[in-house]
């Protein structure tokens, strides 16, 4: 929404307007000049990782960087790729994703609508927990996790990492969930239990819909958690044919390989790749939900 | 390169003083039965071996699982870790369940905690067997051992010497290997004059580098902690410690980058700035040597050489016997089969022919050391071999290990080389640091 | 186990901003009977609920109470110690530097995150279409990175003698030569380069979030404001800010908590050092725990993390039990 001040036009007097408008184009100027800078700046960081991947030995590391590589070469990429198991370890990474995304958002939206739409004793002290545990400090729960997965026999699969992702974002995405659920006004279930749907019908074609952005949110969190994290997988996968992503990035830094700062920066390149596309996609339905969402009432 | 002079001397030299040793350090055999390990019958079995990369090499490890697959009919799974980064809490949670993998790849300054805390199967009555005749060297046995009981069985051992770039050197007119610490730091003026690049360091020597600094420590007589009926008292406020870590703090300023002083190894990685031709010479164990020449293909052997840090004292600087034993789980399924799986780890042909031969490493006791100096040793191995004629190793302690990982003793050493610190201040905090932890705080 | 990095659209306040907005929704209505179906079909959800979620916090509750370490992990054995672990974390001064490093720290953080945010989401709403989607994809971009990865691309720009960061500012030539300064070394300086990085990260989630809400604000609101001569600043004081104030009081109390606990960042960058200076309450848990481990003492540093925090986020949290109130 490009926003421009409303011309005020009072026919008498034609100056202000001028004015107005000289004023306008400085101001637009700039905005557009900080926009550009911002964007400079922000985009750095980025920039710098793309360019050290592409950069032949010799390149990286010199007393006065090198801004546009002279002699761009695919072999970081190439030994990156070749590293360890990049394949295997970015299936295993895909399917844990997979998992925890779907089994959060199922489970999120169950236990969201059940906590905003019946009332029974104790929600009141749920919903405060459910806060404090996000609070917990990220590697508190590990070995408790640890320990009661063990006796459950959930070491060593993929189920077992699922869940420990899940219960870790489930808190987060109830929390979301709920506030969108809470939004719907209820006068719409009622006419459509006055139309004879059923509660289970109800959920379905009216509830959930109305969630969507909460469910977005959900998909994000429990995405960039699954894909991030590198020490509950590590200390969880017995079996190296099941280690994730982040485990190979780690040993990609392993010094006895030996690496350098142009083969850790096509590494991050690549595993940064789905995640940057996968937000590039939703951010989309993003701002339209978010905004969605915003216009009730 | 005075070579054979220095392989006779230095073969000599080693079994005499690598055996005096072991036998002053040997661990005497606990009383209680003794076990037998046999050829177990192990067909249908399966047994889980944790390595870690960069130890010992595939081809190594496919070696004894091949053998032990021949003598017991059991497969072996082999899980090669290849992260250090969080090992200590996956290793000690996979020891914690009822099912954990058989045996572990452990380095020594972290099986000591293991071992006393429980985690670890007692080797001792089946030691005599392990052992296959031979002397362990000290510097792995003594960390795995515990209050007189045995726990884990040498795999190998590395020490670190330095490894310089013989064309810088002779470009800068030198051609001699320096064998006392003034021909040293005479041949490192010569090349820091002939090389005047900002970033170029004679000798690269990072401000966190530990391993290094101890060497200074110990070349003046001082130690980390000694132990005195239990106490662990830590020891670098003493005058000759004191004097080390000046020596060192002089070295490093002298002819290392400015940039180096507070980084570690790896970041920038030190082999990285030896292939690149940042640096003449830096500290190093044998398996970065085919690191740089996979960095720099056009390093070849020729171009390279080692030899052991000349010190101050007038002998080589003492080095830290790094390496690994393997330790068997506690609760282990496979006791038995576990057992003859290292007994096999541990035997002349695999020491000989694979660790040694294939690896590079410095095999585990001292008659291996002594058959391998008699097949002549390469001119990159040398140095490695001399310089552990003189070796010490860290504090078998518990806790040493929270030490190393807490990188209090990497401070120390960067705080001394930055001049954040003055080297008394800096082992006055590290020392009280460490003897609440070694203490068991 | 929470992932405390990665920030996400809020339903909360636009729900809230919703439904304080709901005009005459009739506050008494008859209680409708349920279909107990519903909550049949919850129940395998609950039981996978409780299992994984709960019984862990249990068991970190109860470990806070003994001394379980690591000889405990290999042999079952620990003792009781109960509440006396807590009051010695009280009295251990590493625990209340750490506390103290911690607040400042976090403060920082959220300050800059929200400010910068709040500006940013006003740049967007001044800029052309074009702008507008340079802007965003570069927020993306940022915001999208794993912290795995940037803290390693962070490591490569602050690295002395060959980082970009260095040689910046030193052709700049207002701080002299900074060729060499280890960033991860300086205390003062490591906590900037992490700064740096969490704000960097921080910053698109909370721009995009205010930006969606405050495209809301109906422009009438704007156009009167200007037809009764305010400035642009008072304008943006009076107007935006208060259709925002929803919004923000989300963004600011997620940030909060975010950055109270951040622990990755830090770790990869600066592992806590040095000496020290950089370990916050989520880096003091994690060596004591791990390092240590002394899992009953870190257990009980967790739980002594969680109960300041929602001390401190305690307005936000009355706030929301007010609102389950409402249905």
């Amino acid at each position: 929404m490009t926003s421009t001040p409303p011309i005020q036009e009072t026919p008498s007097d034609t100056r202000p307007a001028k004015r107005d408008r000289r004023r306008r184009r400085k101001l637009h100027l700039g905005v557009n000049i900080t926009a550009i800078v911002f964007s400079v700046i922000w985009a750095f960081p980025v920039y710098w990782m793309i360019n050290t991947a592409f950069k032949s030995r010799p390149e990286v590391m010199t007393a006065t960087p090198i801004f546009l590589s002279q002699h761009p070469t695919l072999a970081n990429f190439i030994a990156a790729f070749k590293q360890s198991s990049f394949l295997l370890d970015l299936r295993n990474s895909v399917i844990v994703v997979s998992g925890a995304v779907v089994l959060s958002i199922v489970v999120g939206a169950f236990a969201s609508a059940a906590l905003s739409r019946f009332h029974f004793r104790g929600r009141r002290t749920i919903m405060v927990l459910i806060l404090a545990v996000q609070m917990l400090p990220g590697t508190a729960l590990l070995i408790p996790t640890f320990l009661v997965f063990n006796s459950l026999n959930l070491l060593g699969t993929y189920f077992g990492l699922i869940l420990a992702y899940v219960a870790s974002v489930l808190p987060f995405s109830i929390w979301v969930m709920r506030g969108f659920f809470v939004a719907i006004p209820f006068e719409i279930e009622e006419a459509a239990m006055v139309d004879g749907a059923g509660t289970w019908r109800i959920l379905r074609s009216i509830l959930f819909p109305l969630v969507i952005p909460g469910v977005i949110a959900t998909s994000i969190f429990a995405f960039i958690t699954a894909w991030n994290e590198y020490l509950v997988a590590y200390t969880f996968m017995k079996d190296q044919s099941m280690y994730t992503l982040p485990i190979w990035l780690a040993s990609f830094s392993n010094p006895q390989t030996g690496t350098d700062f142009g083969g850790q920066m096509a590494a991050s390149v690549l595993f940064s790749l789905p995640v940057v596309v996968f937000f590039l996609l939703i951010q989309r339905k993003l701002v339209a939900g978010m905004s969605a969402g915003a216009v009730k009432g | 390169m005075r070579t054979t002079r220095f392989t006779v001397i230095g073969a000599v030299g080693t079994a005499a003083v690598l055996a005096l040793s072991a036998c002053a350090g040997g661990a005497t055999n606990s009383t209680g039965a003794k076990g037998t390990i046999g050829t177990p019958a192990g067909t249908g079995k399966t047994i889980t071996v944790w390595a870690m990369a960069g130890d010992l090499s595939p081809t190594t490890l496919n070696a004894i699982n091949t053998k032990f697959t021949k003598e017991t009919g059991a497969k072996v799974n082999l899980q090669v870790q290849a992260s250090w980064e969080g090992i200590t809490t996956k290793v000690t949670t996979a020891l914690a369940t009822s099912k954990p993998p058989d045996v572990f790849d452990l380095g020594n300054t972290q099986i000591p905690s293991y071992a006393a805390n429980g985690g670890l199967l007692d080797l001792t009555p089946y030691k005599k067997e392990l052992q296959q005749g031979n002397t362990w060297l000290t510097g792995l046995e003594l960390p795995a051992t515990v209050d007189g009981k045995l726990y884990g069985v040498p795999t190998f051992a590395g020490d670190r010497a330095v490894i310089y770039n013989k064309k810088i050197w002779a470009a800068a007119g030198v051609t001699e290997v320096p064998t006392t610490y003034q021909a040293l730091i005479a041949d490192l003026d010569k090349i820091k004059a002939a090389n005047t690049a900002p970033d170029f360091s004679a000798f690269y020597y990072p401000g966190q580098y530990w391993y290094g600094g101890m060497q200074w420590v110990w070349d003046a007589g001082g130690d980390i902690a000694t132990l005195s009926n239990g106490k662990w008292t830590s020891g670098l406020s003493s005058e000759k410690a004191q004097q080390g870590l000046n020596d060192f703090k002089t070295f490093q300023n002298t002819y290392s980058s400015v940039a180096s002083r507070q980084v570690d190894i790896h970041k920038p990685e030190h082999t990285q700035m030896f292939a690149d031709g940042k640096t003449a010479a830096i500290l190093g164990i044998p398996t970065e040597i085919p690191t740089i020449k996979k960095a720099n293909p056009k390093l070849t052997d020729a171009d390279l050489g080692t030899f052991p840090f000349p010190g101050k004292s007038g002998k080589t600087q003492p080095v830290m016997i790094g390496g690994s034993d393997w330790g068997i789980a506690a609760k282990s399924q496979n006791k038995e089969l576990a057992l003859a799986w290292a007994k096999i780890a541990s035997s002349p042909d695999i020491q000989n022919t694979y660790v040694f031969a294939k690896d590079g490493w410095i095999p585990n006791s001292v008659e291996y050391v002594k058959a391998a100096q008699a097949t002549g040793l390469s001119p990159l191995i040398t140095g490695f071999f001399a310089a552990a004629l003189t070796s010490k190793s860290t504090p078998a302690a518990a806790n040493w290990s929270t030490i190393e990982g807490d990188l209090s003793i990497n401070q120390l050493f960067s705080s001394i080389a930055s001049g954040a610190k003055s080297p008394a201040d800096a082992a006055k905090a590290f020392d009280s640091h460490a003897d609440s932890v070694l203490n068991g705080k | 186990m929470s992932s405390s990095s990665e920030p996400v659209v809020s339903g909360e306040a636009v729900a809230a901003a919703g439904s304080s907005r709901q005009p005459g929704a009739p506050r008494s209505r008859p209680r409708k009977k349920r279909n107990f179906a519903p909550l049949i079909l919850l129940s395998p959800a609950a039981l996978v609920l409780l299992t994984i979620t709960i019984a862990p916090i249990v068991l970190l509750v109860f470990l806070s109470l003994t001394d379980y370490d690591q000889k405990s992990l290999f042999t079952g054995e620990f003792t009781g110690v109960g509440l006396g672990q807590y009051s010695s974390i009280f009295t251990d001064p590493e625990f209340l530097w750490s506390l103290v490093r911690t607040v400042l720290f976090a403060t920082a953080l959220v300050t800059a995150s929200v400010v910068i945010g709040m500006g940013i989401s006003q740049l967007l709403t001044r800029l052309g279409t074009v702008m507008r989607y340079v802007v965003t994809v570069v927020l993306i971009l940022a915001w999208a990175v794993p912290t795995v990865a940037s803290s390693l691309v962070w490591d490569w720009l602050f690295q002395p003698g060959y980082g970009v960061v260095n040689w910046l500012l030193t052709q700049m030539r207002l701080f002299g030569d900074l060729t060499n300064v280890n960033w991860a070394q300086d205390p003062v300086l490591a906590y900037l380069a992490i700064w740096l990085l969490i704000v960097w990260q921080a910053v698109p989630f909370i721009s995009l979030t205010l930006n969606a809400a405050q495209t809301q604000v109906p422009e009438e609101y704007f156009e009167a404001a200007r037809l009764d001569g305010a400035s642009e600043w008072g304008i943006y004081w009076r107007v935006t800010i208060h259709f925002l104030k929803p919004t923000l009081l989300l963004v600011t109390i997620l940030s909060v908590i975010w950055d109270f606990n951040v622990f990755n960042q830090i770790w990869l960058v600066s592992q806590g050092g040095p000496n020290n200076a950089t370990a916050t309450l989520g880096i003091w848990t994690y060596k004591t725990a791990f390092i240590g481990f002394h899992l009953g003492e870190g257990a009980a540093i967790a739980v002594v993390t969680t109960v300041l925090l929602m001390i401190f986020t305690a307005y936000y949290i009355r706030n929301l039990v007010r609102s389950g109130e409402e249905l």
